[in-house]
């Protein structure tokens, strides 16, 4: 093996080094600039830096270059998931100019660019190496994250996430390192041998890596997690958690699935994944019906939406894959859309965040309620709406795939959360029994902003139905 | 072979790493003072570096040893922000465990 490290191979990594150096950036003006100044600061170095990155990454969408040595693959597949992972980025970042006073925005910032390295690297990993090293730096910097402000609600929510996540982290290692040892490389590409279908270690090892991954993107049963941190973390950490640790996570996952399996035995290998997907697809729309608060509503709701996306993925086809970045990209935009509205929302910090707030909202907030409708509506999967189209094209390869079964668990699971859902539109357009004590909307225009172009692009990707043509191969 | 030192068999340093591997599990799920837990996944990161050397030999491949050096680095990054978080949880309590902590219920 030739292993000469060349221009090309930093070049692949110009957009994760651009984030990175953005962080530090941000972390040197904190030092040197006002208390107030420095917010505002923080946050337009971090977009901006944000933005170049985005641009960067996306000219290297027609390269499929592996560099360093198969390690880290750039193009197509990876640039796709690194944009998500940016536009997660964009859209969090911004709400941190709405709520938190007591956050110190300056570190968050910085923060949340380098865990955003994290993903971007795991987007690219084809190696067990890279996408340890991804995940763990995506993590760590959650960790802290998620612990940053003073609440003591959001420092049990990190100490829970710590805990639980790194024990997620040793199962998957452990997993990692006997996949090494039925392989004899790192390199994903190795893992597909034919011979290791009969290899213990392999079996071993492959499921303990999918133990790794299902707590990652909670799944059922390993999502008991998702509620508690998602309702205890800041909501602009929440909003980035909710889209880039499952686009991450969900990018190590397919890269799996479509690239490291023998041939011979995927079938059977891979059918716990999609048994925990069906189960999550009924769990996480069952848990959505009892909850109080959106945060928590959003984690239940993320765990089948993952479910969704897994559906797409079962039966290794292109199109699938093709799909199942549609439907990704549809939840992170309602996602962060959702936030959004939340952040607009909170006057002191965390009141955007309670459902009880939202009764009788469209009286004293029209536009507010009416755009958190359009994603809620979107996260039922009703037309006009991307979530819609999502799910019919999910549907459609589950089918020609011959996992109509999943489909049927997802129609299902789509039956049981309208009821959550509605209930939410209901309340918003329905009468206000308590006279809630609001003063004047806080002033967030960039909060408004985001939501409003998040509920556009809702709305517009269920009419082109774009999805990325350059995905395979993976590895090389 | 002439070397004093028998060769160990491959098969004894998988069962050694699965033992810790299984401790550490044990010790995470049993113990309720949250830097124990801490120090039982260190043991799982370890029993898993235990396992990449001896793969790394079994196959003469370093790319095991360069992966038990990064699991090391990455595992000392973990530990001082877990030993930070702890501080921070419980700054204000007289001891340590963690069924104090549960305001948040899943």
């Amino acid at each position: 093996m030739t292993n000469m490290v060349n221009g090309a191979d930093w070049a692949a990594l110009a957009p994760l080094g651009i984030v990175a150096v953005t962080a530090l950036v941000v972390l040197l003006v904190d030092l040197v600039a006002r208390d107030h100044a420095s917010r505002n600061a923080s946050i337009a170095i971090g977009v901006a830096g944000t933005l170049v990155a985005a641009f960067v990454c996306a000219r290297g969408y027609g390269i499929n270059y592996a560099a360093f040595g198969g390690a880290f693959v750039q193009g197509g597949f990876s640039t796709v998931f690194q944009e998500i992972v940016l536009a997660a980025v964009l859209g969090s970042l911004v709400l941190f100019a709405a709520i938190g006073k007591e956050t110190r925005v300056a570190a968050a910032v910085a923060l949340m660019l380098w865990s955003a390295c994290g993903a971007m690297l795991m987007a690219g990993a084809a190696s067990l190496m890279t996408i340890f090293l991804g995940l763990e730096l995506l993590s760590l910097a959650l960790y802290c994250l998620c612990g940053l402000s003073d609440r003591p609600t959001a420092r049990e929510a990190a100490l829970k996430y710590l805990i639980l996540s790194s024990t997620a982290s040793g199962f998957m290692l452990y997993g990692m390192a006997l996949l090494f040892g039925a392989s004899g490389s790192v390199q994903l590409s190795a893992l597909v041998a034919p011979a290791l279908a009969v290899s213990p270690l392999y079996w071993v090892g492959s499921g303990l890596f999918f133990v790794g991954i299902a707590f990652k993107l909670s799944l059922v049963p390993f999502h008991t997690w998702a509620p508690d941190v998602y309702e205890g973390a800041p909501l602009p950490v929440t909003a980035f958690m909710s889209v880039a640790t499952k686009a991450g996570t969900l990018a190590v996952l397919a890269r799996f699935i479509y690239a490291a399996v023998p041939s011979t035995i995927a079938e059977k290998l891979l059918l716990p994944i999609w048994v925990i997907a069906a189960i999550s697809m009924i769990a996480g729309n069952v848990g959505m019906l009892a909850q109080h608060d959106l945060k928590r509503l959003i984690a239940f709701s993320g765990i089948a939406q993952v479910g969704y996306i897994l559906t797409a993925l079962a039966g290794g086809s292109a199109l699938g894959l093709r799909y199942a970045i549609y439907y990704l990209v549809a939840y992170a935009v309602m996602n962060l859309g959702a936030f959004a509205i939340a952040a607009t929302l909170s006057g002191d910090g965390e009141e955007g965040s309670r459902l009880a707030n939202y009764r009788g909202l469209a009286k004293r907030r029209p536009l507010a309620a009416a755009l958190m409708s359009v994603f809620l509506i979107a996260m039922a999967g009703l037309p006009p709406t991307a979530g819609f189209l999502g799910k019919i094209l999910i549907l459609s390869s589950s089918v020609s795939t011959g996992y109509a079964w999943l489909g049927g668990v997802l129609i299902a699971g789509t039956a049981i959360s309208l009821y959550a859902y509605a209930k939410i539109v209901r309340a918003m357009y329905g009468r206000d029994e308590h006279a809630h004590p609001h003063g004047a909307a806080p002033a967030v225009p960039l909060a408004w902003a985001s939501a409003i172009i998040c509920a556009v692009v809702v709305i517009v990707m269920a009419f082109y139905p774009l999805t990325p043509s350059n995905i395979l191969p993976l590895v090389r | 072979m002439t070397s004093s030192l028998l060769p160990v068999a491959l098969g004894n340093y998988i069962a050694l790493s699965a033992v810790l591997f299984f401790m550490g599990v044990v010790g995470v799920i049993v113990r309720r003072n949250p830097l124990v837990m801490l120090m039982s996944i260190e043991l799982m990161f370890n029993a898993a570096n235990l396992l990449f050397m001896a793969f790394a030999r079994a196959w003469m491949n370093n790319a095991g040893h360069i992966f038990a050096f990064l699991v090391i680095t990455v595992a000392a990054a973990e530990a001082a922000i877990g030993l930070a978080i702890v501080v921070a949880v419980f700054r204000t309590a007289k001891h340590v465990d963690v069924d104090d902590v549960a305001m948040l219920k899943g």
